[in-house]
């Protein structure tokens, strides 16, 4: 027999039918998975908050801000001036340590940075994309606590990053400033709690001090 | 097809090039393209195989973007330098040195990295303007393509090495009393290196020493030699209120003071102060200051001298001006035939000089013989000019051409062993008849110095890096004298030393350092205890006062005027060009000027001012002349002069002077690096030390071969309907009147404004705090180009290279537009002479934005200021802003044009300032991040933003100051007071568009008074447009 199958077309059998209803609700099920994953599972609350790299050197904030209560300006010095914090040079690291813990093994990069000269190449938390132009000194000056976006840094080990940090959260604070002013002398203290209801005294500070976050894109985005 | 007849007959015409005003097949084949940007029809067609492999592709990609973006460090100092804040840009006052005169300037610096070079306040060159040759500046000390290495070429062989190794051979190559040694050097006005050049001539008494430059003003100063008996400097002044003729000269652009004097012209060209002062250009070919003229004429270099001449003779004959003694010779009859265009700009020039005596000034071009400078400074001294002089800082110094002569002759007699070339590049730019490239090889021992392994390099024996201007230690002198000072910004990038510190080791001085040699030199003239105070002055201000030369006030010498006078007798009597004797002229380039930046991408890619051609030079003809000899625009023409011979695209200019081409130098590079190597041709092989400048008796063949310029003029083109209707408009948008219209209804520029009542859709927007805005004079924006440059800096915007440019993206969000003006009526082969206005042209923040109401993803917005903010991350490029906007400025990253560049290019970005990435928009932002600066830090402070304190980098640079920037919001800002002037209108404003930059009208001081109204055009009920006036 030299019969030409070449042409015949496929038709599905009969009992594959049962099939398709299963087909159908994989394909809507697989939608819905795909868009739960994506939004919640991509979201930056999920991938960025909690983000707590490991540092060269284990500073600790506990010990030096919680305990010791350094101000958060001895060592980032830019806060109220520029739009970076700015990271110490280990030259401030060793204005204590040269006779503080001068032998202990862990500060050992810093002491090698003070002597070599090379930095110390500490890993950033809070990492903005390259598009934001975010400015610290527009926030700490207009009464935005440290605590407002970094949490309470001064009972971390480890340096963790608190908030999402995305441009929904941002706006969410740019729209409603009062729940995040406090008077500017309490910027820097960490544990302070207001006297008084927040939104009232956020309403109020945000009335003397004439603050109206801007919410156009230009502000962040240049 | 047959020529056009422009319909509209009552008003000038508006024309942006010869092909669009023709109608051209291939004019209107080009914008049959609805998208010709878009290269979808060039692409080889994409099978499904393909489709799905691309798209393949992408979705794997998708998958590795969304995790969290990659680990990043923070490298914090280990000691931070006091006073030194991460992240905080700082500014150091520096300068450049271009042909032995030193233009300060102050650069930004971002943590340690130079990204920004502006003028210098104090300096009386700079008066914070910055032109944008030394702007691009910047961009070359970045450039991958610089020597990074020692380089010995021996026996057809190159080796490496090392400093230690020249210092090592330099002992014996230096040795004895310098016979058969030569220097030769680019000319340089530095204190300190006159001092090590004599250090160096006393250790070596029979060395010889040369300075060449190709392009310099050599001429003007033996014609002052020839009417004063010695060389003077010329300082002319444009600010005094009078008459200024110029005869192939470009004050404003092409003069080492030029930004200066651009400010003296725009200053008093306000006509709310004053009429400033008429202008009388003469000129071969378009300068700048020819498109600013209130009176041109279109002539032959060799005919200035004539025109001149008549001058001379009109102001004796007819107004009664004595001429001294020896200077009699001027005044006979010169008994030259003038045409009657020649004729008429002579009796109206000779009269308002005679009417303005002591408030006029005659300028000569330096390509114009010694002879012509003579008469120019005899008149100028007889009338009672504005020009100033002071003496020559180096009497003694021959000519360039006569330098270089010599430097050859001795190379010829073989009595050079050691030829040490410090910067410059003779092999490449020394006139062709002395063959110097051949000379050179016969050298024993040659030594370059030098930013690139360039032509000349190549030809050396050892090829030392020079350090780049912004690495090094120096300092120089303004044209008027003003001691200079120039300090580093950054250490040298690849090993280099500078021009000072190889003379220096070459004189076997005990300090080479720039630093020890420079601080030194300044110290020796200060007799005080405290010098460190004085230095840190210096160097603060970039400038040191009290060192400007003296004006002197010379007298004519009788023994040499006569010499002037023959001189002039024997120019008068050559015969004028015509087509088939041509006269060629060559240029410096306005943007790579003789050569030397033609690796430097900003400039290659910045339109010529006239031409608007990119990456390329052409030989500029007049549309006369390329009639009589059938050469069409864009054909490959032959040039023949004397025994050489080139080809070139030819350019049809109107305004060109007939009977006279003109060919810029500084292009055909073969060994300038991968941005300049073999672009445009080199005219350089024309050029003869008989004529540097004006080549007569020049000939041209056409090939019948097209090449394409990458020309920008005829970008965001549109058919013949539109062109009808745009020419109605251009009126409307580039307004002019005359001085006297003007000043008789200051409402002239209003007067043409019809449109409907006009009715927003939109609900207007309240503004409470700041609204931005901009004014733009164009009576005093002479087209130069430096805020081009200057935006190009500050934002990121990439180079985009000729192909790019030919598929019309080019990315800089300034265009200056260039039209043509001709009478009505004209055909377009009967045009010939045309005048030309600029209009500075970006994006002009329409409070009723045409770009926001089409976005389909919001990217473009605005804001609470009045800005239309342009978001960069959420645009996915549609493009539909760009379709709709009336002034198509918004410019689309076809490409990643930033992810190939070298590293040290990319230390030049502004990081203020997001890099954007393929398929996103962009446009002027008004520089948002400097306004946002400001802002903060006035909000820290706790003040209001003062008026002036926001300043665009546009307007900054601005030489003329056109450009004003501010707060509409405040009836006292200057801009304000500015849209309120009667000459201040809004373009498209019958689009309802409501523009936040305004333009300033133009004005024309004609001596008889005429001057046209821009807008000509049959309106109001004619057109049945509607009745209603904004």
């Amino acid at each position: 027999m030299n019969e030409d199958k070449s042409n015949d077309i496929f038709i599905f059998p009969r009992w594959s039918w049962v099939l398709r209803p299963a087909v159908a609700v994989g394909a809507l099920g697989g939608a819905l998975y795909a868009t739960i994953v994506v939004t919640f599972g991509f979201s930056p609350r999920a991938t960025d908050v909690g983000y707590a790299p490991v540092q060269p050197v284990p500073y600790s904030h506990a010990v030096h801000v919680g305990q010791l209560g350094m101000d958060c300006r001895y060592c980032h010095t830019g806060v109220e001036q520029t739009a970076h914090a700015l990271i110490p040079p280990s030259q401030t690291c060793m204005n204590c340590h040269k006779s503080v813990r001068s032998n202990s093994e862990k500060l050992i990069p810093v002491f090698e940075s003070y002597s070599t000269g090379m930095p110390v190449e500490w890993i950033r938390v809070h990492d903005l994309p390259d598009y934001v132009y975010f400015n610290h000194s527009a926030h700490v000056r207009r009464g935005v606590g440290c605590v407002s976006c970094h949490g309470r840094i001064d009972t971390m080990e480890v340096v963790s990053q608190q908030e999402p940090l995305s441009m929904g959260w941002c706006l969410d604070c740019h729209r409603n400033p009062e729940r995040h002013l406090r008077p500017v002398e309490y910027v820097f203290q960490l544990d302070w709690v207001p006297e008084e209801d927040q939104l009232a005294l956020g309403a109020r500070l945000r009335e003397t001090n004439d603050i109206n976050p801007p919410q156009d894109c230009n502000t962040c985005h240049r | 097809m047959p020529p056009m007849k422009s319909e509209d007959t009552t008003g000038p015409v508006y024309w942006r090039s010869l092909e669009e005003l023709q109608r051209t097949p291939e004019f209107r084949e080009a914008v049959k393209r609805e998208f010709p940007n878009d290269a979808w029809d060039q692409l080889p067609p994409a099978t499904r195989r393909q489709f799905l492999k691309v798209m393949g592709a992408s979705l794997a990609m998708a998958g590795l973007t969304a995790c969290r973006w990659p680990k990043e460090e923070i490298v914090p100092f280990a000691h931070r330098p006091e006073g030194r804040t991460p992240g905080v840009p700082e500014r150091f006052a520096t300068s450049m040195e271009m042909d032995g005169v030193a233009l300060g300037m102050v650069v930004t610096s971002y943590d340690g990295r130079p990204i920004k070079a502006e003028g210098n306040e104090l300096h009386p060159d700079s008066l914070g303007a910055l032109s944008a040759i030394a702007q691009a500046d910047v961009l070359q000390l970045y450039d991958p393509d610089r020597s990074r290495r020692l380089l010995l070429r021996e026996g057809g062989q190159q080796y490496v090495k090392q400093w230690s190794d020249f210092e090592a051979s330099a002992v014996e190559d230096f040795g004895g009393d310098g016979t058969g040694l030569a220097v030769l050097t680019e000319r340089s006005s530095s204190p300190t290196r006159s001092l090590v050049r004599d250090r160096f001539l006393d250790t070596y008494p029979k060395a010889s020493w040369h300075e060449y430059e190709p392009i310099s003003r050599d001429n003007e100063r033996e014609g002052t030699r020839l009417v004063f008996g010695r060389p003077l400097r010329v300082h002319p002044k444009l600010d005094a209120v009078g008459v200024v003729a110029c005869f192939d000269a470009d004050p404003l652009f092409d003069h080492p003071s030029s930004l200066r004097l651009a400010r003296e012209f725009a200053g008093a060209r306000h006509p709310e102060s004053g009429a400033g002062a008429r202008l009388y250009v003469a000129e071969s070919s378009f300068s700048l200051t020819g498109v600013r003229a209130d009176h041109r004429v279109a002539i032959a270099s060799s005919r200035v001298p004539v025109v001149l001449a008549r001058v001379a003779h009109l102001l004796v004959a007819e107004h009664h001006i004595e001429l001294p003694a020896a200077a009699a010779g001027y005044a006979g009859e010169a008994g030259q035939t003038l045409s009657g265009e020649e004729t008429r700009f002579a009796e109206h020039l000779a009269s308002d000089l005679a009417n303005f005596q002591g408030g006029g000034a005659i300028l000569v071009g330096h390509q114009q013989q010694p002879a012509v400078h003579a008469l120019a400074a005899v008149l100028n001294q007889v009338l009672g000019s504005t020009v100033e002089y002071t003496a020559d800082p180096d009497p003694d110094r021959p000519t360039h051409l006569q330098a270089i002569n010599d430097l050859v002759a001795a190379m010829r007699a073989g009595s050079v062993q050691t030829l040490l070339i410090l910067g410059g590049n003779p092999v490449y730019n020394a006139p062709a008849d002395l063959r110097f490239g051949e000379l050179l090889g016969e050298v024993p021992v040659s030594i370059h110095l030098s930013l690139y392994d360039d032509e000349t390099s190549q030809r050396c024996t050892w090829h030392l890096p020079r350090a780049h201007g912004l690495e090094s230690w120096g300092d120089g002198r303004a044209w008027d004298g003003t001691w200079t000072t120039r300090q580093p910004l950054i250490a040298p990038l690849y090993d280099g030393r500078s021009a000072l510190e190889v003379l220096a080791l070459a004189a076997g001085m005990e300090h080479t350092t720039g630093y020890e040699l420079v601080r030194d030199n300044l110290g020796g003239r200060f007799r005080v205890l405290d010098f460190d105070t004085v230095w840190r002055r210096a160097l603060h201000n970039g400038v040191v006062g009290g060192f400007a030369w003296e004006t002197v006030s010379p007298r004519l010498s009788p023994g040499r005027l006569a010499v002037a006078v023959d001189g002039l007798r024997a120019l008068l009597d050559a015969a004028p060009p015509t087509s088939e004797r041509l006269e060629l002229v060559l240029t410096a380039d306005s943007r790579v000027w003789d050569g030397r930046f033609a690796n430097n991408g900003w400039l290659q890619e910045v339109p010529d001012a006239l031409t608007k051609v990119t990456w390329d030079n052409a030989l500029l003809i007049s549309p006369g002349t390329a009639r009589d000899l059938g050469i069409d625009d864009g054909e490959m023409v032959v040039i023949e002069a004397g025994e050489a011979s080139i080809e070139a695209p030819a350019f049809v200019l109107p305004g060109q002077a007939r009977g006279s081409v003109s060919l810029a130098l500084g292009y055909g590079r073969t060994a300038a690096g991968q941005v300049g190597n073999d672009v445009g041709v080199n005219a350089y092989t024309l050029r003869t030390t008989a004529a540097p400048h004006v080549i007569s008796g020049a000939k041209l063949r056409g090939t019948g071969r097209k090449y394409a310029l990458a020309t920008t003029q005829d970008h965001f083109a549109i058919d013949t309907l539109g062109f009808e209707e745009r020419n109605l408009r251009v009126g409307t948008l580039v307004r002019e009147a005359s001085l006297d219209a003007y000043l008789a209804n200051p409402e002239v520029f209003h007067e043409h404004e019809h449109h409907p009542p006009l009715i927003s859709l939109w609900k207007d927007q309240a503004y409470e705090g700041e609204q931005w805005g901009m004014a733009i004079d164009l009576n005093t924006c002479i087209g130069c180009n430096a805020c081009v440059v200057a935006c190009q800096a500050e934002n990121n915007i990439p180079v985009v290279g000729r192909e790019q440019v030919l598929n019309q993206r080019e990315m800089q969000w300034i265009r200056i537009d260039r039209y043509f003006k001709t009478e009505p009526g004209l055909r377009s082969d009967e045009i010939d002479d045309a005048e030309v206005v600029f209009q500075p042209m970006t994006c002009v923040q329409c409070e009723n934005a045409p770009c926001e109401q089409v976005c389909p993803v919001a990217a473009t917005q605005h804001t609470t200021d009045g800005l239309n903010a342009m978001v960069y991350n959420r645009c996915v490029g549609t493009r539909y802003c760009s379709n709709n906007c009336p002034f198509k400025v918004r410019r689309f990253n076809f490409f990643n044009y930033h992810k190939d560049l070298a590293d040290t290019t990319m230390m030049q970005f502004n990081p203020e300032v997001t890099v954007r990435a393929r398929g996103v928009m962009e446009k002027c932002t008004f520089c948002t991040q400097r306004i946002e600066a400001v802002r903060i830090g006035a909000r820290n402070d706790n003040r209001p933003i003062a008026d002036g304190e926001i300043v665009p980098a546009c307007a900054q640079t601005c030489p003329t100051q056109a450009i004003t920037f501010g707060n509409l919001n405040d009836p006292e800002s200057k801009v304000s007071k500015l849209h309120e002037e009667k000459r201040s209108y809004a373009t498209l404003a019958e689009l309802n568009i409501r523009p936040r930059t305004q333009y300033l009208g133009r004005l024309k001081n004609r001596a008889d008074g005429g001057g046209d109204v821009g807008h000509g055009a049959p309106h109001g009920e004619a057109d049945g447009r509607g009745k209603e006036t904004a």
